[in-house]
């Protein structure tokens, strides 16, 4: 490989690792669930991408939005839809089976996909991109500035994010629920509460992952959700279910090479390398990277 | 009527995809790799009847050995992962070997003709129904002798001791394994029966639609494999037939009248039924009170 | 029969159990207690091999036991109880029965009569037993539908379908009245007298010291204490272990 396709090699790593902060606030969200419940969200990804036609819907009447207040809007609605997924996919169904709840997840996916289809009519939208016009060049390389964008906010979602997990009082409640939902209630907390708020904020982080799909592809299509689960879902256990630094970092490394390995071997095999990443952790490492050390259980 | 026919040969191709994963479900393991075994039967039964001429059974039998390996490959290191890991792990193998027929190209030249699957565009021209002079009805008797062997031998299985057993292991391992039992060979050989009915299913269905192609065998097809058992109820292999019957043939094909809606409906009802009845339709409460039912009818009509 | 030498488990900082040498003879009965922590569960476990061993070795009728998994050990003739049942509770009485005969009795079947078939050897020998645990009117209802005391009869029952020659009682007594504890009292020694060996664990004071032939104490993981019952309890590092110092 001569210098300019290293430098290209690099330079698409470059983009990958940008858009990867997406898949990092969708594995954020999976491993957060799985965390506080003990349960897989399987149409999580799906709520996203929902919410993101959520939030053109609820500005449709605008047609000068300013981006910005498109992704607030797209937090807005991701927010509502995780509060519903909660109430009808998962508080009703007894806790000591989760073949219940992965199957009922697993209709909110079809029932979601399918509300989007209908209501779009299966036709794309467009969907705004903040500074595509923009590019940063450094000597050969070159930055988009609508993926910057969506990295910056990636990134500032995450530390709101971890500031909320271990800076205020619910995201203590959060960790205590996770790890002993019982005694937690004995200590006041309320389970339902910190359930419905867990749901609330990873429905955020996910409509705003959503909106950021949308920006750095420049359109929205139902088509979105299968890919972006199976990847999602890869990034949360190569991250280590349950970690939330493992899925930021898996994250950014899975967006990195997924876009390595389609600059070096073409868009059609490059899922297939990602598969084999994943089976290599789950062979070598099946905690993930930020394996959970183990107790005496 | 060949409509109904169709229908009919639709239920008992998924009575099998069903029957697969209820096998590995009784041994606690979620797997939704159940679709990629279907497609290696289809893909391998089919290249045999087309490419080598091969008589059907004999395809259908090595499909069934292909497919039982690649679910014994599978199982070892499924051990590895728990619980619902497991349920992204056999996704992603899944996804890989959907992948890798979507990019599997295999082809001769027969006259004028190259048959054989093609990547992307699948593998046409499965013509050994027509090419022998099976009928619809011939094709659908035969894949209810299929049906009917393959849930004698699960039901056979489920009152020997090997049934109690891998129930065991799906309720408890750590309790299974201090009792004796080798978690491992249960597990692993749950998974590769469920692999060889797979492997049946989908070489079967191969012939019947006579067109396969990668997108048939994807997440969607993994999902419903999953759902029959589930929405069925685990206690036994009648609730995955009543539960393919109930998807294939009332919701599906019932509604067809409700247009595009009733895949909303089905979204939706599979969320309603999961909170309704989360252990399925044939539970062992739902197969207690239909004991009741007709015995009690029994005993009114003698008294 | 049994014989820990030097066996320690440690878990990340702590050391559950740290250096312990204990024999249990052929036909004895043997009760470990301490204070809660002191590892005595550990022990039952690594005995029983749901954990690996930090060091130290386990031997059982000479011989070395420590790499064996779980189920292998249940083949040789170890068996036990959990402290906290964990029975098959979707089975019924009978098929928890059932599912644990895997061992020597049945290995004397053949591979197809074992898994698929049944033997009238086999059916006798769990009605025997449900008899003998008093068990034989509920053998078609499913273990999570019997009470609490009568589950923890069929997790006894089940861990003796195995045909141990050793059997590991983590703490049968738990959560029993004086009646219960007095029927477990008798069923214990009719193991022994039946040829069967046991180490009981047990916070029961009591029971231990009425049915125990010799009785070893632990603390913090080390075995502070051995002898008969009588023994031990003037010992005075145990006095300290439970009472703490003046």
């Amino acid at each position: 490989m001569d210098l300019l396709d290293l430098i290209d090699a690099v330079q698409s790593v470059a983009d990958g690792v940008l858009f990867g902060s997406t898949y990092a606030l969708l594995g954020i969200g999976f491993t957060l669930i799985f965390g506080v419940m003990h349960k897989i969200n399987l149409s999580y990804a799906a709520a996203s991408i929902g919410a993101a036609y959520g939030s053109l819907l609820l500005l449709s009447g605008f047609t000068a939005a300013p981006a910005i207040v498109v992704f607030m809007a797209a937090a807005l609605c991701g927010g509502v839809i995780g509060a519903l997924v909660y109430f009808i996919g998962f508080k009703f169904i007894p806790v000591a089976n989760p073949l219940a709840t992965l199957m009922s997840t697993v209709g909110l996916l079809l029932l979601i996909d399918e509300i989007i289809v209908h209501t779009t009519e299966g036709v794309p939208l467009a969907y705004p991109a903040l500074y595509s016009d923009v590019v940063v060049r450094f000597g050969q390389f070159m930055l988009r500035g609508d993926l910057m964008f969506v990295f910056v906010l990636g990134c500032a979602c995450m530390v709101l994010f971890l500031l909320l997990l271990y800076r205020t009082r619910l995201g203590i409640a959060t960790r205590a629920v996770s790890q002993q939902p019982i005694a937690s209630q004995l200590c006041g907390i309320s389970i339902l509460q910190v359930n419905v708020l867990t749901f609330v904020v990873t429905g955020m982080l996910g409509g705003i992952a959503g909106a950021m799909s949308g920006a750095a592809i420049g359109m929205l299509s139902p088509l979105l959700a299968q890919p972006l689960t199976v990847k999602g879902l890869i990034v949360t256990v190569i991250g280590g279910l349950g970690s939330i630094p493992g899925a930021i970092i898996a994250g950014l490394i899975v967006g990195g090479l997924e876009s390595l390995f389609q600059f070096l071997r073409g868009v059609t095999e490059r899922d297939l390398y990602i598969m084999m990443l994943l089976f290599a952790f789950l062979v070598f490492r099946p905690g993930g990277i930020f394996a959970k050390a183990s107790g005496r259980d | 009527m060949d409509f109904y026919l169709g229908l009919a040969q639709v239920i008992g191709v998924h009575t099998l995809l069903g029957l697969s994963a209820y096998c590995v479900l009784l041994t606690g393991q979620v797997s939704l790799a159940q679709a990629a075994f279907f497609a290696v039967g289809a893909y391998v039964a089919a290249i045999l009847t087309v490419i080598f001429k091969w008589h059907l059974f004999a395809a259908l039998g090595v499909s069934a050995v292909v497919s039982g390996l690649t679910a014994c490959a599978v199982g070892f290191p499924a051990l590895r992962v728990k619980g619902l890991m497991l349920v992204v792990a056999t996704l992603a193998f899944g996804e890989a070997v959907r992948l890798f027929f979507f990019n599997f190209t295999y082809q001769i030249q027969a006259g004028e003709l190259k048959i054989g699957p093609h990547g992307a565009e699948g593998f046409r021209q499965i013509r050994y129904f027509p090419e022998h002079g099976w009928s619809t009805f011939d094709v659908l008797v035969f894949i209810w002798l299929m049906v009917a062997m393959v849930m004698a031998c699960l039901w056979w299985l489920d009152q020997s001791r090997a049934g109690a057993v891998m129930r065991a292991v799906g309720e408890d391992e750590v309790a299974a394994h201090s009792s004796g039992i080798n978690v491992t060979a249960v597990k692993v050989s749950a998974m590769t029966i469920g692999g060889v009915i797979a492997g049946i299913g989908g070489g079967i269905f191969a012939h019947y639609t006579t067109h396969i192609e990668h997108v048939q065998f994807g997440v969607i097809l993994a999902t419903f494999a999953i759902a029959y058992p589930i929405l069925g109820g685990l206690s036994n292999v009648f609730g995955t037939l009543l539960a393919v019957i109930f998807i294939q043939g009332f919701l599906i094909e019932g509604l067809r009248f409700l247009g595009d809606w009733r895949n909303l409906l089905f979204g939706a009802l599979i969320v309603l039924a999961m909170n309704l009845r989360p252990r399925g339709f044939l539970d062992s409460g739902g197969v207690a009170s239909l004991k009741r039912m007709l015995f009690a009818r029994k005993e009114s009509s003698g008294a | 029969m049994l014989d820990l030498q030097g066996i320690a488990k440690h878990f990340g900082g702590v050391h559950a159990v740290d250096g312990v040498d204990l024999t249990v003879k052929r036909g004895e009965i043997l009760g470990l207690i301490g204070p809660n922590g002191s590892g005595k569960s550990t022990i039952v476990n690594l005995v029983s091999g749901l954990f690996p061993l930090t060091s130290g070795r386990i031997l059982f009728d000479g011989d070395d036991i420590s790499d064996l998994p779980s189920h292998a050990r249940v083949g040789l003739g170890i068996a036990r109880t959990f402290q906290n049942i964990r029975l098959f509770g979707q089975l019924s009485v009978w098929q928890n029965l059932w599912v644990a005969q895997n061992s020597r009795l049945q290995r004397q079947e053949i591979f197809f009569k074992r898994w698929f078939g049944g033997s009238a050897g086999v059916q006798a020998e769990i009605e025997r037993t449900l008899e003998f645990f008093d068990l034989a009117h509920k053998r078609d209802e499913l273990a999570a539908n019997l009470s609490f005391g009568e589950q923890r009869r069929l997790e006894f029952a089940r861990a003796i379908s195995a045909r141990p020659s050793l059997l590991l009682l983590d703490e049968p007594a738990a959560g029993m009245n004086a009646e219960e504890v007095d029927q477990l009292d008798a069923r214990i020694r009719k193991m022994r007298d039946d040829g069967f060996t046991v180490l009981l664990i047990e916070h029961h004071v009591e029971l231990v010291m009425s049915v125990a032939d010799r009785i070893a104490v632990l603390n913090f993981g080390r075995k502070i204490a051995e002898g008969s019952p009588a023994a031990v309890q003037d010992d005075v590092a145990v006095r300290e272990a439970y009472l703490g110092t003046r």
